[in-house]
């Protein structure tokens, strides 16, 4: 193994490692933005540091600290600590491990030698993500039981019958896909949907698998545990589910697991649905040979976004009465300038990009940068369809869950599973 | 050498796992062994290059046979009071060695008596999803249908016999 291949090695583990923590303080931050947002009203905006709030991501800080900071207490009623103590860690640990075949750019080919862009070199893809989802069932069932609390074993009841049966419908609408794509590996599952279908509409799964992709939004939903498929949460009803024993960072690992969870299924059903860490119209190939002009477009748009972005800024962070120097005006003023050489560290690597010659390494490597950003560009908006969901819509009733996982949901799967066939078997 | 290290460590966490699901007294102790016994027994089909087996032991046995078996432990709260005495239950475990003792000297025979070849990585995928799907569908395919339908049989008679239950109401 060369220097080479052992720092890209590196690099593809810490991005699958690191990458899903770092989308929690996101997501969490993307929560309660948009929960402020749906309820018309203003979100976390007091934390500060020395008057910084960076529209209250510094809230995400007070709260880690909070939680770190508070008595971890295990209560003399339970019998069996250790599995109380393991219950969160399988959490945590599936959903980062699931994140490991999520392909975020397309393989790297840097000398002739083709280095691939995910995790773990595992072929098995969705698979693998099956495999792990099952296993964060343990975690719930571990958590509700070692609780010994009624609220506790009913929601981790509810939490796990939902999941076990909503893995079926999404296994169902997986195989459609499978059918359409020929392969099970989520990389070449990319590669197939930077085609073009009739030469002009990206050939994304959404399009060919309209049906699948709302059985699967809707399992993922429920596999995920959110609105309007809480009902283990139910805080109404019992509390807080299968947490409501748990505090401190023990809590906080379920949480973040949670949001762990939710970004990995993002990541899942942009790289099935969505296209993956694609352009649309704009597939490796293309791109490659296209460095030059694209890195130039990039070097006139970056600028003239930053403008309009600059005057957003300034516009909406002030204070809503008249203050004398009005310390919200200094800051966003800050936030301004920071943007600006960050506008001007970009400027200057695309220049390099420029500069190299095209179709060399400096191309490949821009490539795969490109496609990282649209990947995570591509997740944060998918998980703020999930925030959108959330604050919108209200809880199910638990008989209605079960109703619409049986009774429609594999119904329906089975059906497209038929008809996919059919159309894939006429036009091949 | 590592892949040996590896077989020694997933094949030591088997054979525990199995210890432990016949010897612990709590069920849900005994089921996460199991659990224990299921991993490492995908981790050794890992080894052997048979991916698809992998995957069918993960998702199948270690995931939603296992989560099943302990979720019924979940739903019957079973408590550490609730279970019944267990007298001269190393009496019998040792009676079990013993009985058991001369099967052991028999497979000791046979392992030593396979000679000793290097073993190789087969190529062209061997174990994979396609290769494994192929031979499934064009060598075996009337015994593949013979099972689908066993399985489809049960499936049917599950939801027959649920259905019953809630008609006598």
């Amino acid at each position: 193994m060369s220097l080479l291949d052992i720092l890209l090695v590196i690099i593809r583990v810490l991005f699958a490692a690191f990458v899903p923590l770092c989308f929690i303080a996101v997501c969490v931050w993307m929560e309660r933005r948009g929960a402020g947002f749906f309820q018309d009203r203003a979100g976390p905006n007091r934390a500060n540091i020395f008057g910084f709030r960076a529209a209250g991501l510094v809230q995400n800080l007070a709260d880690g600290a909070k939680l770190f900071f508070k008595e971890d207490v295990i209560s003399d009623h339970i019998e069996h600590k250790f599995y109380f103590v393991l219950a969160p860690l399988i959490i945590f640990f599936t959903a980062i491990v699931s994140f490991a075949v999520v392909p975020f750019a397309d393989t790297l080919v840097l000398n002739g030698k083709s280095y691939i862009m995910q995790g773990i070199p595992l072929d098995l893809g969705i698979l693998w993500f099956f495999a792990l989802a099952g296993f964060s069932v343990y975690g719930i069932i571990l958590a509700g039981w070692s609780s010994t609390n009624k609220y506790g074993v009913l929601g981790s009841l509810r939490s796990t019958a939902q999941v076990i049966s909503y893995e079926i419908p999404m296994g169902l609408a997986v195989v459609s896909l499978l059918v359409v794509y020929g392969t099970i590996n989520l990389n070449e599952m990319a590669q197939f949907q930077g085609q073009l279908l009739f030469g002009f509409i990206p050939m994304w799964g959404i399009v060919l698998q309209p049906i699948g992709f709302v059985i699967f939004l809707i399992a993922a939903f429920a596999e995920t545990n959110r609105t309007p498929f809480d009902l283990a949460e139910g805080e109404s009803e019992i509390v807080a589910g299968f947490h409501v024993e748990y505090s401190a960072m023990k809590f906080a690992i379920f949480f973040m697991g949670e949001y762990v969870a939710l970004f990995v299924s993002s990541a899942i059903i942009i790289t099935l649905y969505f296209g993956g860490y694609q352009i649309p119209f704009l597939a490796t190939d293309t791109l490659i040979s296209y460095a030059k002009p694209v890195a130039f477009l990039l070097m006139v748009a970056l600028p003239v976004i930053m403008y309009f972005f600059a005057g957003w800024i300034r516009k909406n962070n002030v204070s809503h009465y008249p203050r004398k120097n009005d310390p919200r005006v200094y800051e966003a003023n800050i936030y301004i300038k920071c943007f600006w050489g960050l506008v001007i560290v970009l400027e200057i690597i695309l220049f390099a990009i420029l500069l190299f010659k095209s179709g060399g390494a400096a191309a490949h490597i821009f490539v795969v940068l490109l496609q990282v950003c649209t990947f995570l560009l591509k997740v944060t908006m998918m998980i703020f369809v999930y925030i959108w969901v959330r604050w919108t819509l209200p809880r199910f009733r638990y008989d209605q869950l079960q109703k619409l996982g049986w009774q429609v949901l594999l119904p329906l799967a089975l059906l497209n599973i038929f008809i996919t066939s059919a159309f894939v078997v006429a036009l091949s | 050498m590592f892949a040996e290290w590896l077989f020694a460590a997933f094949s030591i966490l088997a054979v525990l796992g199995g210890i432990g699901l016949v010897t612990f007294r709590h069920p849900m102790n005994s089921a996460m062994s199991l659990v224990v016994t299921m991993i490492s027994l995908a981790g050794l089909y890992a080894l052997l290059s048979a991916k698809l087996i992998f995957a069918i032991q993960l998702i199948v046995y270690a995931g939603a046979i296992m989560s099943l078996i302990i979720f019924i432990i979940m739903f019957l709260n079973v408590r550490t009071e609730d279970l019944p005495e267990e007298k001269g239950r190393f009496l019998y475990l040792f009676g079990g060695v013993v009985v058991l003792a001369p099967v052991f000297f028999f497979l000791k025979k046979i392992i030593q008596s396979i000679p000793a070849t290097k073993a190789t990585i087969l190529g062209d995928g061997f174990g994979g999803i396609k290769e494994v799907g192929l031979v499934l569908f064009k060598d075996w395919l009337l015994p593949f249908e013979i099972v689908s339908i066993l399985l489809l049989v049960a499936l049917v008679g599950a939801v027959v016999l649920a259905g019953k239950r809630r008609m006598s109401k």
